[in-house]
């Protein structure tokens, strides 16, 4: 569990961190997420979500699961991880899942496997002697991420804290000194294959430095490669976690909301491009209009129209592709707009890959030309009956 | 935006000096609290109750505070109820006219407010019980705790650790608890001990009993159902709930619709009901930096600050990284995300670097300007108001822009979307409310407080007999309320003056079309009636100089009418147009579209279409139903917000100047200090009453007033202020006057749906139809009616609620009046949605609200200047 409140203390006394330590902590997982690009990350021991509603922000992961022993404490803010109403109006390329299991961490549970990154934040302090026997063999030997982080408060620190007496919050049951937690670190490290690196978070004031940071860290990476597969087919298969949330963000790899981010792509590209060539069909009207001469709608578009659009992606897919199917032209009260053309603009070849997978994904919900060549734009104004 | 944009915004810096920083993140709870939408005008935000398992979050303490705050329980000492409401949520006012009593004030109505005539018929509605056991009631409690935690999730742990509490139904917030169950004892003691050790005394005190009714019990259930809805993965947005996960998309307008719901529970005529109605929430596709730049593109660069403003002010956006929406109150030009802000422990973050470490979002334009939002002061005591800086980038337009607004195809594109027929809105409330039975985790919500949901309520309505429609000479029944111009035919109608003296200004091009109308018209005049001399013909250019230059050379005191024939659907020609002929020379006007006189074979209905409305221009009266009672006025009143100046509002008002209620008298007015409509209605209504002396010679001795623009939570002041004002502006015109008065409020936009079943499908409710049961509120004097014709989609019943009455008409001869005002709006043979007055009320306003608008707020027309103008 995570000590906000301690976090606070600690702000308060004579020795203050800024940002405050919690934070730093939280800060500390997300440059590492942001270094290693973990894709499937767990938190243990998530408390009230914070570090998984930082996490989720993270373009890199498309897993995120915690795992608390109380769950009204998850419950209280779990909903901070659903996905937010911008998710659904521009979905995010990647897909994200995110799940909140209730459980214990001295148990085993198949939902924890093939994870790239676990976190354990200010967790261990707060297990019994029993749980905190089981917690290597569950994390490493099971669960056996490809890193492990492990943060716990360091006991050599607490006299510099004020009003610190024995523990920093009453539920710890033990806090360790440098020493102990780096051997039994050093331990857990040597018996499951993974090496060990310590660090820190809270410089001691100056004449202090014996003592050490204040939380201290040692993180865990695993040193054979990841098979993809679970290793032991002996392991527990039956789920001991309950599972009590879990979102699935919009994603573009969703067929529903790729086809409608393409098909809004290719409708707008499309009357942009007609916008500009009826603004430009509208001037050359304007100077023939001033004779008062009748120019009939009908009429193939000069091509120096399009060499004049401004937009580079515009001018660059007409190198690319056959002069003819590049061309946009007019007829009767439609433009139409080769689909070659709309598939060379970048923002449409990003999502949509192949042509055959444009084509696809419009058919039926994008006006297209008999050959299905092309995006047809009416131009045929509605008129409405004024008062 | 590119930069010569940013150049002009530039110099318009220091608008708005106000330090402002991004919202403050994290963003606190989620979504399902619904705490965290701010929005803009009456719509306020719930608070939110949570029971045990979903551990309260800040919102809920305030909700419960307001609650029972509201309802005169006290909750607490002072001092926590302070800490409660600083940390808390704003209420909403859900039901803001819950327990405004007004049925019992009209002594007649006490009994029986139902009407008799008609045809009983059967209506479906989109109600639906609430199934409760038997002597349900609701206890709430006070808890205490010695020592006092100022933690709520301390309290809420140590009451939640007692085993009298477990597994049962309940909330609590910290302060109040509510239970489905009765405790043992009136005050419970209970011990308990901390993780610290401390020993602890909690005291749980009965406060009252609430049964279902109470207004207490009714927000409970509100929020039990919000809870029930968020189970069904649903989004509160606003007041309402969406399916973000099933988009309609509509490309063509780089809209996204999410289909939803609006529910609120109340207390009916006999019982608790939910309601539900289909919802959409429009949202834009575009970020609103994206919709900058392309209005940009699209507007005149010199004034591209001021028509963005224009177009963005007042509108509501959604965030990327939260779940909040804003108000978006200014556009700080010269603030820009490379520029710092405090945060909140005193150092200074850029924008940039803010959204880059809390939301791993980069921006991809640094110089875009800021959106500015005024945040409500959740504490009453502080003066200063909070303001968030908002990043375009990151925000989502909600709603429609005014320009989209006017766009008729969009509107058309949408409305094809949301305007569901009868069927397949049943068929979604159907789906809702299966949904709410059939999830498990829903129904688990409902079950813990022994609620349950019903089935759909029908009822038996009334079709109320097709009035006869009073012609010259003669009158005729028309086969349907719906449309009587066929029967119309060859008719005279009522009054009509002959028109004389007119202008056509038409373009070269449409000269042979304006030819045509011209003969047609001639031709249905002279079997209404309508005397129509040869006019005089300007054949002008194209253009909308040439048209105003024609019209400044032409229009002289004696034109009775001028007609244009517009060249083409162009806004601002039209609007260059009125405004010469409202402002500059007053003067009726009648503007036609050149391509609606092209359409073959239609050209005798709409000449006949035009000639009516020329009528009326002119002051003359169409038609008239049988008003059986003598000497009655009637009275119109509609207010509007002004759009354009928050907090002022138009009122428009006409009111009948004779007996046959076919001439009218109106008037409109800018109230520019908030709520004083009263103080101006008592001026309108001393000079309708003077109008009404001088055209029939004694006042009359009945008036109704059919009073529209009443938004929620206002119900109060009209009955407790405007009624009492009207009241007495009729005793100071003279002692012994002594009229009838009745004060009708009129809505039109109400949750309750009316489905009839017809050939195994679902139908809208013929014209006519009253519904005056059942779905109606037992505190009032009110019914529906149905008085309109759709074509698409559901029909909207309009809601009449009779707030004051001394007129001892029987409600069915209420029901009955109010049906025969139906029809005379005269812009249409047809039934009006809304009684005619209030419709004129609003032509009127949207008339006069057009005329302030283009840029004479110093100069409102005198309402003489169009007398005779009672709609466009």
């Amino acid at each position: 569990m995570v000590d906000a409140n301690l976090a606070k203390g600690e702000c308060t006394g004579t020795i203050k961190f800024t940002p405050p330590l919690y934070k730093q902590r939280y800060q500390f997982i997300k440059d590492l997420v942001n270094k290693y690009k973990p894709k499937k990350v767990a938190d243990l021991g998530c408390a009230d979500c914070s570090l998984l509603w930082m996490l989720k922000f993270c373009k890199c992961i498309e897993v995120l699961a915690g795992l608390d022993i109380c769950e009204n404490v998850m419950k209280e803010k779990m909903h901070r991880l659903s996905p937010l109403p911008g998710d659904y109006l521009q979905p995010s390329e990647r897909t994200l899942t995110v799940t909140l299991y209730h459980g214990s961490v001295a148990q085993k549970d198949p939902c924890m496997l093939g994870f790239d990154l676990i976190t354990c934040i200010e967790l261990i302090e707060h297990l019994e002697a029993t749980e905190l026997e089981k917690f290597p063999e569950v994390v490493f030997g099971f669960m056996a991420p490809a890193m492990v982080v492990i943060s716990t408060p360091n006991s050599e620190f607490n006299p510099l804290l004020p009003g610190v007496t024995l523990f920093r919050h009453p539920d710890h049951k033990f806090e360790w000194d440098q020493a102990q937690f780096q051997s039994w670190a050093l331990d857990a490290a040597g018996c499951y294959d993974y090496t060990v690196e310590f660090t820190g978070l809270g410089a001691p004031p100056p004449g202090a430095e014996d003592v050490g940071f204040c939380t201290q860290i040692s993180v865990f990476r695993r040193k054979y490669p990841n098979t993809g597969e679970p290793i032991n087919l002996e392991k527990p298969t039956e789920n001991s976690y309950r599972t009590i949330f879990k979102a699935v963000y919009p994603s573009l790899k969703d067929e529903k909301y790729l086809q409608n981010a393409v098909v809004s792509e290719v409708i707008n590209t499309a009357q942009i491009i007609t916008r500009r060539l009826l603004d430009s069909f509208n001037s050359v009207y304007k100077e023939h209009s001033n004779g008062l001469v009748e120019m009939k709608p009908d009429f193939q578009l000069p091509r120096y129209f399009m060499r004049h659009s401004k937009n580079p992606s515009l001018a660059e897919g007409e190198k690319l592709a056959d002069d003819r199917n590049m061309e946009t032209y007019v007829s009767g009260n439609a433009v139409y707009i080769p689909l070659i053309k709309i598939f060379s603009i970048p923002k449409v070849n990003k999502l949509c890959g192949t042509f055959e997978n444009l084509s696809k994904l419009i058919t039926g919900k994008v006006a297209l030309s008999n050959d299905g060549s092309a995006v047809v734009i009416s131009t045929e104004h509605e008129e409405k009956e004024n008062e | 935006m590119s930069g010569r944009a940013r150049a002009r915004g530039r110099g318009q810096a220091g608008r708005g000096a106000v330090r402002g920083g991004p919202p403050p993140a994290p963003a606190p709870a989620a979504l399902p609290t619904g705490k965290d939408y701010s929005r803009s005008d009456d719509s306020q935000v719930v608070g939110t109750f949570v029971s045990e398992e979903e551990a309260s979050t800040s919102s809920a303490h305030g909700g419960a505070a307001r609650l029972s705050q509201r309802c005169d329980f006290s909750a607490g000492e002072s001092k926590s109820q302070g800490a409660v409401l600083g940390k808390g949520g704003r209420t909403r006012y859900d039901f803001p006219d819950l327990g405004i009593n007004t049925r019992k004030t009209i002594a007649h109505v006490r009994d029986c407010k139902t009407g008799s005539s008609g045809i009983p018929v059967k209506v479906i509605t989109n109600l639906y019980s609430l199934l409760l056991p038997r002597e349900w009631q609701l206890y709430q409690y006070h808890v205490t705790f010695n020592p006092e935690f100022e933690s709520r999730r301390l309290r809420l742990a140590l009451l939640y650790s007692h085993a009298e509490f477990l597994g049962k139904a309940k909330a609590f917030d910290g302060v109040i608890l509510f239970l489905s169950q009765k405790l043992e004892n009136q005050v419970t003691e209970l011990l308990t001990e901390t993780k610290r050790g401390e020993r602890v005394k909690i005291t749980i005190t009965l406060k009252s009993k609430l049964p279902p009714s109470s207004p207490v019990c009714i927000q409970f259930f509100n929020i039990i159902f919000k809870k029930v809805l968020k189970k069904l993965s649903l989004y509160q947005v606003g007041q309402n709930f969406y399916s973000p996960s099933e988009p309609v998309v509509i490309p063509q307008h780089r809209l996204t619709l999410w289909p939803g719901f609006a529910i609120s529970i109340s207390q009916f005529e006999s019982r608790v009901m939910l309601s539900a109605d289909v919802s959409h929430k429009v949202l834009c596709n575009d970020t609103v930096l994206e919709f900058m730049t392309d209005l940009y593109t699209r507007c005149d660069r010199a004034r591209f600050t001021e028509t963005c403003e224009k177009e963005l002010i007042g509108l509501i956006v959604l965030t990327r990284y939260n779940n909040k929406t804003y108000r978006i109150d200014d556009i700080n030009w010269s603030v820009k995300p490379t520029d710092t802000f405090p945060k909140r422990d005193g150092t200074d973050i850029s924008y940039v670097d803010y959204y880059k470490q809390q939301y791993e979002v980069v921006l991809s334009d640094l110089n875009q300007p800021m959106l500015v939002s005024r945040l409500k002061n959740k504490q009453k005591d502080s003066i200063e108001p909070r303001i968030v800086h908002l990043i375009p980038e990151l925000c989502y337009l909600t709603g429609l822009t005014s320009r989209a607004r006017a766009d008729y195809r969009l509107m058309k594109d949408l409305v094809q979307e949301t305007r569901l027929n009868p069927e397949r809105r049943q068929q979604r409330l159907s789906r809702l409310t299966d949904n709410i039975q059939r999830n498990s985790e829903a129904r688990l919500v409902l079950e813990t407080w022994g609620l349950q949901l019903g089935c759909q309520i029908s009822l038996t309505g009334r079709i109320v007999p097709t009035e006869k429609i009073l012609m010259q000479g003669e009158m005729c029944l028309p086969m349907s309320a719906s449309d009587w111009s066929k029967d119309l035919r060859n008719m005279k109608m009522l009054g009509v003056p002959s028109l004389d003296t007119w202008l056509i200004v038409c373009s070269n091009r449409n000269a042979e079309v304006m030819k045509n109308l011209l003969n047609c018209l001639r031709r249905v005049g002279g079997p209404m009636g309508f005397r129509i001399e040869y006019p005089k013909i300007l054949h002008v250019q194209e253009s909308t100089l040439a048209f105003l230059r024609a019209l400044q050379q032409h229009v002289t005191p004696e034109v009775q009418l001028v007609m244009c024939v517009l060249p083409s659907n162009q806004k601002d020609c039209y609007d260059s147009i009125k405004k010469f002929l409202i402002l500059d020379r007053p003067v009726p006007s009648q503007c036609v579209l050149a391509c609606t006189l092209t359409k073959p074979g239609m050209m005798m209905s709409v000449a006949t279409k035009i000639a009516m409305q020329i009528i009326c221009k002119l002051g003359g009266e169409l038609w008239a139903v049988e008003i059986p009672l003598k000497s009655l006025m009637v009275i119109g009143v509609d207010v509007n917000k002004d759009a354009l100046n928050k907090g002022s509002s138009v009122v428009g008002f006409v009111a009948s100047t004779n007996s046959r209620i076919t001439r009218w008298s109106s008037r409109c007015i800018l109230q520019t200090t908030g709520n004083d409509i009263a103080d101006c209605l008592k001026v309108c209504m001393k000079g309708a009453l003077s109008k009404w002396l001088k055209h029939n010679q004694e006042l009359p001795a009945r008036i109704i007033v059919y009073r529209g623009g009443v938004g929620d939570g206002q119900l109060k002041m009209v009955v407790d202020y405007e009624v009492p004002q009207l009241l007495s502006s009729l005793t100071e015109l003279s002692t012994n006057y002594r009229p009838k008065v009745s004060v009708v409020v009129v809505r039109k936009k109400c949750i309750a749906r009316f489905f009839a079943e017809a050939d195994g499908s679902l139908r809208n409710p013929p014209i006519g139809t009253v519904v005056d049961t059942e779905a109606t509120r037992p505190e009032w004097y009110d019914f529906y009616l149905v008085s309109q014709l759709v074509h698409q989609g559901t029909v909207n019943p309009t809601h009449y609620n009779v707030v004051y009455d001394d007129s001892g008409l029987k409600p069915d001869h209420m029901q009955r009046l109010t049906y025969k005002m139906c029809h005379l709006y005269y812009n249409w043979p047809a039934c009006g949605s809304v009684v005619s007055q209030d419709l004129n009320a609003k032509s009127t306003l949207e008339y006069n609200k057009q005329a302030y608008h283009k840029g004479c707020l110093d100069s409102p027309p005198a309402p003489s200047s169009c007398p005779s103008l009672k709609r466009l």
